[in-house]
């Protein structure tokens, strides 16, 4: 069976008002990295959910799930 | 340029990195046409052009593991060798070995019909490796890069 994560992560951020350039900033990684994860393209490690998590103030299940919205 | 951040700086070094890879590996692919067009050339032009290519092919192997930030301090490199990039090379580098054993296999082929020098199998061999794993690591950052 296929794995895949979903997340919030666009929806969370724009919620927050900021650009992918300022969460990057936020959590000390490259825009290249939150683009990628935004768009489902890279599945972060557990490090950098957890500081995405701290970044957004927000738990790491509410970004990340296995399951699509509704 | 001059009041850059870090985090524009390692933004582009990776776009200018993402852009440079795949050009050059296809160019060094495409280059390896020029080589194995010396038949009847003076021994001194074939040893310049196999030492020029061997040259290129450790430069470019150098530039596949090592480049993006390298004299930039460690908070850029760290930026441009993020996990994305890490993840990428290693595809990168699995991409090289596949194009390295397909190289091998179809010199394999070749050397039932027709004889293949030991120099010439390892350059075709490595020459597929490099340029595979460049070009397949350059356009796995041009789209990590790509906006949307």
């Amino acid at each position: 069976m296929a794995e895949r994560l979903y997340n919030r992560l666009l929806a969370i951020r724009t919620e927050r008002g900021l650009t992918q350039a300022g969460l990057a900033e936020l959590v000390g990684v490259s825009r290249k990295t939150i683009n990628t994860v935004e768009n489902g393209i890279f599945i972060p490690s557990t490090l950098l959910a957890l500081k995405l998590s701290r970044a957004l103030g927000r738990p790491v299940e509410e970004i990340f799930s296995l399951e699509p919205d509704e | 340029m001059a009041n850059e951040t870090d985090f524009e700086i390692a933004d582009r070094i990776s776009r200018r990195r993402a852009r440079m890879l795949p050009v050059l590996g296809v160019y060094f692919l495409a280059g390896q046409a020029v080589f194995f067009r010396h038949v009847g050339e003076p021994e001194r032009i074939a040893s310049f052009k196999i030492s020029a290519w061997l040259v290129w092919a450790v430069v470019l192997l150098l530039a596949l593991a090592f480049a993006g930030g390298q004299f930039r301090g460690a908070k850029i490199r760290a930026l441009v060798e993020d996990e994305v990039s890490r993840a990428n090379r290693a595809r990168g580098y699995a991409a090289g070995f596949w194009g390295g054993c397909i190289a091998a296999i179809a010199l394999y082929v070749l050397t039932m019909f027709e004889p293949v020098g030991g120099r010439e199998a390892i350059h075709i061999i490595l020459t597929a490796t490099v340029a595979s794993a460049l070009i397949r690591f350059g356009m796995l950052e041009r789209r990590a890069l790509r906006d949307g």
